[in-house]
C-alpha cells in the first residue's frame, strides 16, 4: 500500500513536467497548427543558459526565472524568424502538408547540434531548488522528496496562471479566438500574427520550465530531453492536442501510468508503455480522452 | 524532343530500356573503382546506402505524401534481422540482406495499418516516438547483444576476383549491386500502376477513392515497400562497419535520411542520388571549416549543417536540388524555342 501511494506521489510529479511539455505542444498547435518538435531543442538551449547563470550567480531562483525567460524569447523568435515568414511561403507549395514539420525538425538538429558544439557531448549535472532526498516517514525514507514537491507546486502555480490568463483576460481572449477562427478574429480586430508569436513565447516559457525541472534527474546532454518531447507529445495525443486542460490531464494520466509500469513491471516497459498507449489513442480515440466532439483532420 | 533521342533507344522497350541504362552505369562504377583510392571507395559504399534509404523516403513522402521522422528505426530493424540471420543460421550474407527487406517491410506493414489512420502532424510524431524508444529496446533482449550489439561480417572478397582486391572494394561493389537493383525496382514500380495510384491519392484522396483506388490499401503497400528498401539500407550500413548496435541508429540518423531527401528533391530518384552524396560530402565539409577546432566542434557541426540545410531548402527551393535543375532545364530549353 505504502509502494502504491509513494509511486502515485512520484507520478504525479513526473506528470506534471509531461503536461508543462504537453502544455507548450498545444498552445503551438493550437494556434500555428505546427507541431514543433523542436521544443526540446529549445527546452535544452534554455537549460544549458540557466546552467551558465548557476555557474556565475549560484543563485537557483535567478537560474530558473532567467532559463524561462530566455526560453519564451527564443520561442518568440523561432516565430518570427522562422514561422511567419515560412507559412507566408510555403503556402501552395510541393510539400506545403510536410514543410512546417520537417522545418521544426531542422530547427532540432541545428539547435541540438549547437549545444553540442558549445557546451560539449558529456553528460551534466543541474542543480535542483531543493534537496532530492525523500522525506522521512517514521524512520523510513520515502522516495517523494522536497525537490517533487516543488515541482508539483510550481507547475501548479504555472497552470492556474495559464488558466486565469486564458479565461479571464482580454489577450487569452484574443488567444482563443485566434486559434479558434483566425479570419473572424482578424476582423474583429484581434492581431492574429501578434498573438500567435505571444502563445509561442508561452509555450517556450513552458517548455523551459519542464526542461530545467527534469534535467535533475535525468543530468544534461544535447539530445537528454529527446524522450520528454515523446512523451509530451503522447500526453497532448492523450488530451486530443486541442485543449490545455486535455494536456494536463493528459501529462498526469501518462506519469502515473509510467510510474506504475515501473514499479510492478519494471522500468525496462517505459517506453513501449508509452508507444502503445500513443498509438492505441490515435487509433481508438484520436480526438483524445476527454477530447472534443469534432476533430480537425490536418 | 524524348522523341528524337536517338530514335528512342533504336525502338527498345522502356522497361528494358531503364535496366540497360543501370547495367551501363554499374560499369561505369566498376571502372571507377578500380582507379580511385581506398578511401573514395569507402565513401561510394557509405552514398550507396544512403541512396537506398533515401529512396525509401522519396517512395514514402514524395509518392505516398506520409512522413516518417522515424526511418532510422526501420534501418535498425533491418540491420538486425540481418546480422540475426547471419549469426543464428550461418547463411550466406547475400540471404541476410534479403531477410532484413523482409522483416523491415513486415514491422513496416503493421505501422503502415497505424499510419493510413494518422495524418501529418500524428503521423511524424508517432513514427519520431519509434525512432526514439526501439534502439533502446535492444538493451533488454540478451539475443540482441546489447550495447555492444551484434557482428555483421560480409567477409572478404572470393579469391577468383584477384589478390589485391581489397575489402573495401568488395564492400563498395555489394552496396553499389544492391543499390542499383533497388533504384531499378523503385524506378519500375513508380513509373508503373502503384506509382500511378500513391501520385493520385498524394494529390487528393476523395478524388482518388472516386475513382475506385482503395486509399487505406495503397497508402499501407507505399509503407511497406518504404521499410522494405529503409531494412535494405539498414542492413548495408551495417556492412560497411561490420557491426550492429543501438547507438549506431540514433536519431541524427533518421534526420539525416529526410534532410537527403529534402535536399535532393523528395519526389524524383535522381534527387536521391543528388541527396546521397550531399550527406556523405557534409562530413567533409564539416571537417574543413572545423579544422583545427575542438572536438566538440566537429562532432556537432554537422547536425548543425544538417538542420540549417534543411530549413534552407524548404524556405527557398521546397523541390528540393533535382527540381530546380529540372526548372532551369526547362527555361534553358524554351529560350531555345524563342530563338528558333
Amino acid at each position: 500500500m505504502q509502494q502504491f501511494v509513494n509511486t502515485l506521489i512520484n507520478g504525479a510529479s513526473l506528470g506534471s513536467i509531461y503536461s508543462l511539455m504537453a502544455l507548450a505542444m498545444i498552445l503551438v498547435w493550437r494556434s500555428t497548427r505546427v507541431v514543433n518538435f523542436a521544443q526540446a531543442g529549445q527546452a535544452v538551449l534554455s537549460t544549458y543558459v540557466g546552467l551558465e547563470i548557476h555557474r556565475i550567480t549560484h543563485s537557483y531562483p535567478l537560474t530558473l526565472i532567467i532559463a524561462i525567460i530566455f526560453g519564451a524569447l527564443f520561442g518568440a523568435l523561432v516565430d518570427l524568424l522562422l514561422v511567419r515568414p515560412l507559412m507566408h511561403r510555403v503556402g501552395d507549395g510541393p510539400i506545403a502538408a510536410v514543410a512546417p514539420v520537417i522545418v521544426t525538425l531542422g530547427l532540432l538538429s541545428a539547435i541540438q547540434g549547437f549545444v553540442g558544439l558549445i557546451w560539449g557531448g558529456e553528460y551534466r549535472s543541474f542543480p535542483a531548488a531543493l534537496s532530492q532526498n525523500g522525506f522521512k516517514v517514521g524512520l523510513t525514507r520515502i522516495p517523494f522528496s522536497p525537490f517533487d514537491l516543488f515541482i508539483l507546486f510550481t507547475t501548479l502555480l504555472v497552470m492556474l496562471a495559464f488558466a486565469y490568463i486564458f479565461q479571464r483576460s482580454g489577450l487569452g481572449l484574443a488567444m482563443r479566438a485566434a486559434a479558434f477562427e483566425p479570419e473572424v478574429a482578424r476582423l474583429a480586430g484581434v492581431r492574429v500574427a501578434r498573438v500567435r508569436t505571444i502563445g509561442w513565447a508561452f509555450a517556450g516559457g513552458a517548455g523551459a520550465l519542464a526542461g530545467a525541472l527534469i534535467t535533475p534527474t535525468t543530468l544534461l546532454a544535447p539530445n537528454s530531453l529527446d524522450l520528454l518531447l515523446v512523451f509530451g507529445f503522447t500526453a497532448a495525443v492523450l488530451g486530443g492536442l486541442e485543449s490545455l486542460v486535455g494536456g494536463v490531464v493528459g501529462g498526469f494520466l501518462l506519469g502515473i501510468g509510467l510510474a506504475l509500469v515501473v514499479t510492478y513491471l519494471g522500468s525496462s516497459f517505459t517506453f513501449i508503455t508509452a508507444f502503445v498507449v500513443l498509438i492505441a489513442v490515435l487509433l481508438l480515440r484520436p480526438r483524445g480522452l476527454i477530447g472534443q466532439r469534432s476533430v480537425r483532420n490536418a | 524532343m524524348r522523341e528524337r533521342f536517338a530514335l528512342n533507344w533504336l525502338r527498345i522497350p522502356s522497361g528494358m530500356r531503364r535496366a540497360l541504362l543501370l547495367v551501363l552505369v554499374g560499369w561505369g562504377l566498376l571502372l571507377i573503382s578500380d582507379r580511385i583510392s581506398e578511401f573514395r571507395v569507402y565513401q561510394g559504399a557509405s552514398v550507396a546506402t544512403y541512396f537506398v534509404a533515401i529512396v525509401s523516403i522519396v517512395l514514402l513522402t514524395g509518392y505516398s505524401g506520409q512522413v516518417s521522422l522515424g526511418h532510422g528505426a526501420l534501418l535498425a530493424i533491418g540491420g538486425y534481422s540481418a546480422a540475426l540471420v547471419m549469426q543464428n543460421l550461418h547463411w550466406p550474407f547475400w540471404i541476410a540482406f534479403f531477410a532484413a527487406v523482409f522483416v523491415a517491410a513486415l514491422v513496416g506493414a503493421l505501422l503502415g495499418v497505424a499510419a493510413a489512420r494518422l495524418s501529418g502532424p500524428y503521423l511524424a510524431g508517432t513514427t519520431l516516438a519509434f525512432a526514439v524508444g526501439l534502439p533502446s529496446l535492444a538493451n533488454q533482449f540478451s539475443f540482441l547483444g546489447g550495447e555492444q550489439g551484434l557482428p555483421f561480417d560480409i567477409g572478404v572478397a572470393p579469391s577468383r576476383f584477384g589478390e589485391n582486391f581489397s575489402p573495401y572494394k568488395w564492400l563498395f561493389w555489394i552496396s553499389a549491386l544492391f543499390a542499383l537493383f533497388a533504384v531499378w525496382l523503385a524506378a519500375n514500380l513508380l513509373r508503373g500502376r502503384y506509382g500511378r495510384i500513391w501520385r493520385a491519392v498524394r494529390s487528393d484522396e476523395t478524388a482518388a477513392a472516386l475513382s475506385g483506388v482503395n486509399v487505406a490499401r495503397s497508402k499501407v503497400l507505399a509503407f511497406t515497400v518504404s521499410a522494405g528498401f529503409a531494412g535494405l539500407a539498414g542492413a548495408l550500413l551495417c556492412a560497411t562497419v561490420s557491426l550492429v548496435t543501438p547507438g549506431g541508429f540514433p536519431l541524427s540518423l533518421s534526420f539525416a535520411i529526410l534532410t537527403g531527401a529534402v535536399i535532393g528533391g523528395v519526389r524524383s530518384l535522381v534527387g536521391a542520388v543528388i541527396g546521397a552524396f550531399t550527406l556523405v560530402i557534409l562530413p567533409m565539409v564539416a571537417d574543413a571549416i572545423a579544422q583545427g577546432a575542438s572536438d566538440a566542434v566537429s562532432t556537432n557541426l554537422p547536425a548543425v549543417l544538417t538542420g540549417v540545410l534543411l530549413i534552407a531548402t524548404i524556405v527557398i527551393s521546397p523541390g528540393g536540388i533535382a527540381e530546380s535543375l529540372s526548372h532551369l532545364g526547362r527555361k534553358i530549353a524554351l529560350r531555345r524555342q524563342k530563338r528558333i
